[in-house]
């Protein structure tokens, strides 16, 4: 019996040592990052973690990847009321809304004020903090972030006849332009995209046109979409038509259609920044860039801000959340923000990055870097219509756009009824999502 | 009363099974439970709000035309999937177990494509039918002179296509155990039919397909969950449900509400429908088929 308790005592007592040293070596702080980084763009956020672990001994970030944006959200979603849930994860911008309603993570605005610190969030590009901003204070922190142009074959352009360096700016000229490319025979079809919900929306603001009410969802939750008037028929009208002429080629969900524009099979391609480096490398043909086309006669708006940002999970300690401030600000660094951007082609969220870039030649090396930034920078930005919208059930309402976008492209339906079939049943998801959120 | 198989140990057999029943109650009968009480609510996808809505979810899924569109297409694929699958793998299978040379060559080359996984497979066909740069739309435009097959736009064509596909996947596992079943039937029958005088074709429909029906009964069943479970990851890679809901399967359009659009009481009450079809599926497939197959030589 003694024997026994003696046992127990000296268990215990080894136990207790053992943990001493666990937390004796697990000294460095533990930051744990979800995020949906994939491909090349892997390789290069891995870098820069290791350089900022090499860099901070006291800390250790600890990247995840945890599949495709949906399911990084689903995951995050689920391992919240858990407690398992990351300090920093990475959300797609359909998801800003959900995050902003989840009670589950401090906006980063008020991070540097919880440490005593000040921070200028001026030093961002203005288009891309405010996406994520929130009554002018940011939300998220802004990591790769890209916005929607034009890219085209000059080959193609020469081989029809046309000036490579005058891509059409106007939808009138998309559909002009795609004729002639048409009669010359080069190509079969002239123009394809990816992410076809997304370009919509980038249609809208870039015409400054607001696509649902309550200030696209910015003043307060969206009640009802109003894309559907004559506008957004005319829009859904010409792509309808374009397609129906052979000039565009419906070219799926996200990015099945580059590898058509890099076999030289489309003419043109409205597609993200984020494909820009890809596309480069593995065409054989000279890439021209130019800002989306317009429709003549509407007002100037901007393109909108995609790709994913950072949000913080609250209930953190004071030294996880320091943890995460510092890899916040290194991530902000000029050479950070350089080397990512030059690593994938999304923006640079730092206006001192992009001065760098300019001083050094970037741009004038390859001039198709610059095209999204005269985008964004030249657009206005001080309506709400060419901010973005920011919805609750956005991602359930962008299957339902593209889903109405293909039944019109064949012929299932006119274009006016699958936008107004779309915009009905998106209604009834707004409602809804008053319903749970509505105060 | 049953006889006592443990006599003096009153429990131990519940002991033994209770492993088991454990996991079953955990990772089946709990999960169950809890569709069945979340297809009463509608949450918010962090869990902050729950709202009790009765049999709202379900009101809206039977008065949904996309559930309807949805079920449809799942009938129209399962029926090409487990129809078309089984009679062309029969046929295969048929060939298969002749006596010709190289047989094991053929048999293995046409095995493998059960071992593809679903990704590389709807990689495959989805680059075989890619509108702008796929072999197929080439081959189609060059022989109709100009005609753009575009199974991105054309909803019967992406149908198509993913149920090819489908079928494809699963030809391998349909022929493996065909052929199992046809090296069983002895060939002492076949030869007293040939010397009845039966044709080939005759012998096959009275003697070989009679005798393979415990295969072809357990071949429709596994089909059956093929068609309605796994074909989620070829779905998710070639189409992911559309152009315009047109390859929108139950169990996808199931994935897409809970787990892509965070609508969880939505989802679960979709996932209770398709256990009760599958349920009264499965009952009668087993009922009818299992009676008639012919289990003893």
């Amino acid at each position: 019996m003694k024997l026994r308790k003696n046992f127990l005592i000296i268990l215990i007592l080894t136990l207790c040592l053992l943990l001493s040293v666990g937390t004796a070596l697990a000294k460095p702080v533990t930051i744990t990052f979800w995020h949906a980084m994939s491909g090349s763009r892997l390789g290069v956020l891995e870098s820069i973690i290791e350089s900022f672990n090499a860099a901070h001994p006291d800390l250790e970030v600890k990247p995840l990847f945890t599949g495709s944006y949906a399911e990084t959200l689903t995951k995050y979603v689920t391992a919240y009321p858990t407690g398992t849930a990351p300090n920093i994860v990475q959300v797609y911008e359909v998801g800003t809304q959900t995050m902003i309603d989840s009670d589950a993570i401090i906006p980063v605005y008020k991070i540097p004020e919880m440490l005593g610190e000040t921070w200028d969030w001026a030093q961002y590009v203005i288009p891309i903090t405010h996406y994520y901003s929130v009554d002018g204070n940011l939300w998220s922190m802004p990591f790769n972030s890209s916005t929607a142009m034009l890219y085209y074959n000059k080959d193609i352009f020469k081989a029809a006849g046309l000036d490579p360096n005058k891509p059409p700016t106007t939808w009138k000229e998309m559909e002009e332009y795609g004729e002639k490319i048409l009669a010359s025979g080069v190509v079969d079809h002239v123009y394809s995209g990816g992410w076809p919900d997304w370009i919509f929306e980038q249609t809208l603001a870039y015409n400054d046109h607001l696509y649902a009410d309550n200030d696209n969802g910015r003043t307060g939750l969206a009640k009802k979409v109003v894309f559907n008037d004559d506008f957004g028929y005319m829009v859904f009208d010409t792509w309808v038509r374009l397609h129906k002429k052979g000039i565009y080629i419906y070219g799926g969900v996200e990015y099945e259609a580059n590898s058509a524009f890099n076999a030289g099979q489309i003419a043109m391609l409205i597609q993200s920044t984020s494909s820009l480096a890809g596309i480069i490398k593995a065409s054989k043909f000279k890439v021209g860039t130019s800002f989306l086309p317009r429709f003549e006669g509407y007002p100037v708006g901007n393109s909108v801000i995609g790709g994913g940002s950072l949000w913080i999970t609250k209930g953190q300690s004071d030294e996880e959340l320091r943890g995460v401030w510092e890899f916040l600000k290194y991530l902000s660094r000029e050479d950070i923000a350089i080397k990512w951007h030059k690593g994938t082609g999304y923006f640079p969220a730092s206006s001192g990055a992009l001065k760098t870039l300019l001083d050094e030649g970037w741009f004038s090396a390859d001039q198709t870097y610059l095209t999204a930034f005269l985008q964004i920078l030249a657009g206005r930005r001080d309506t709400a219509a060419s901010t973005g919208v920011r919805l609750g059930p956005f991602v359930a309402m962008r299957d339902l756009f593209r889903a109405a976008l293909e039944k019109a492209i064949a012929g299932e339906l006119s274009p006016k009824d699958a936008l107004d079939k779309a915009a009905e049943k998106m209604n009834a998801l707004l409602k809804d999502y008053a319903e749970l959120y509505g105060k | 009363m049953q006889e006592d198989r443990f006599p003096g140990h009153k429990f131990l057999p519940y002991l033994l099974i209770a492993p088991s029943i454990a996991v079953i109650i955990v990772f089946l009968i709990g999960p169950f439970v809890q569709s069945i009480r979340e297809s009463l609510f509608v949450s918010t996808p962090f869990g902050t709000k729950t709202i009790y809505v009765g049999l709202r979810n379900y009101v809206r899924l039977f008065s949904s035309p996309d559930y309807r569109s949805s079920v449809i297409a799942t009938f129209k694929f399962s029926a090409f999937v487990i129809i078309g699958g089984l009679s062309i793998s029969l046929a295969i299978a048929q060939l298969l177990n002749q006596k010709i040379k190289g047989v094991g060559f053929y048999q293995v080359a046409l095995i493998w494509t059960y071992a593809i996984s679903p990704t590389v497979a709807g990689v495959i066909w989805a680059s075989m039918f890619a509108p702008a740069t796929g072999l197929i739309p080439y081959i189609v435009s060059k022989l109709s002179g100009g005609y753009t097959l575009n199974w991105m736009t054309n909803g019967n064509i992406a149908l198509f296509v993913v149920a090819t596909a489908a079928t494809w996947k699963m030809l391998g596992y349909n022929i493996i155990f065909f052929l199992a079943g046809l090296q069983n039937v002895p060939d002492e029958f076949l030869e007293a039919a040939q010397m009845d005088g039966a044709g080939s074709w005759k012998a096959f429909w009275r003697i070989t397909f009679p005798m393979l029906s415990p295969t072809t009964s357990f071949l429709l069943f596994v089909n059956m969950l093929y068609a309605f479970f796994q074909v989620f990851g070829l779905i998710d890679i070639m189409t992911r449900g559309g152009p315009g809901n047109a390859t929108e399967l139950l169990v996808y359009k199931l994935y897409r509400d809970g787990f892509i659009h965070l609508n969880t009481g939505f989802a679960s009450a979709q996932s209770l429908v398709i256990f009760l079809v599958i349920s009264v599926v499965a009952i009668i497939q087993l009922r009818i088929v299992t009676q008639k197959a012919i289990y003893s030589r």
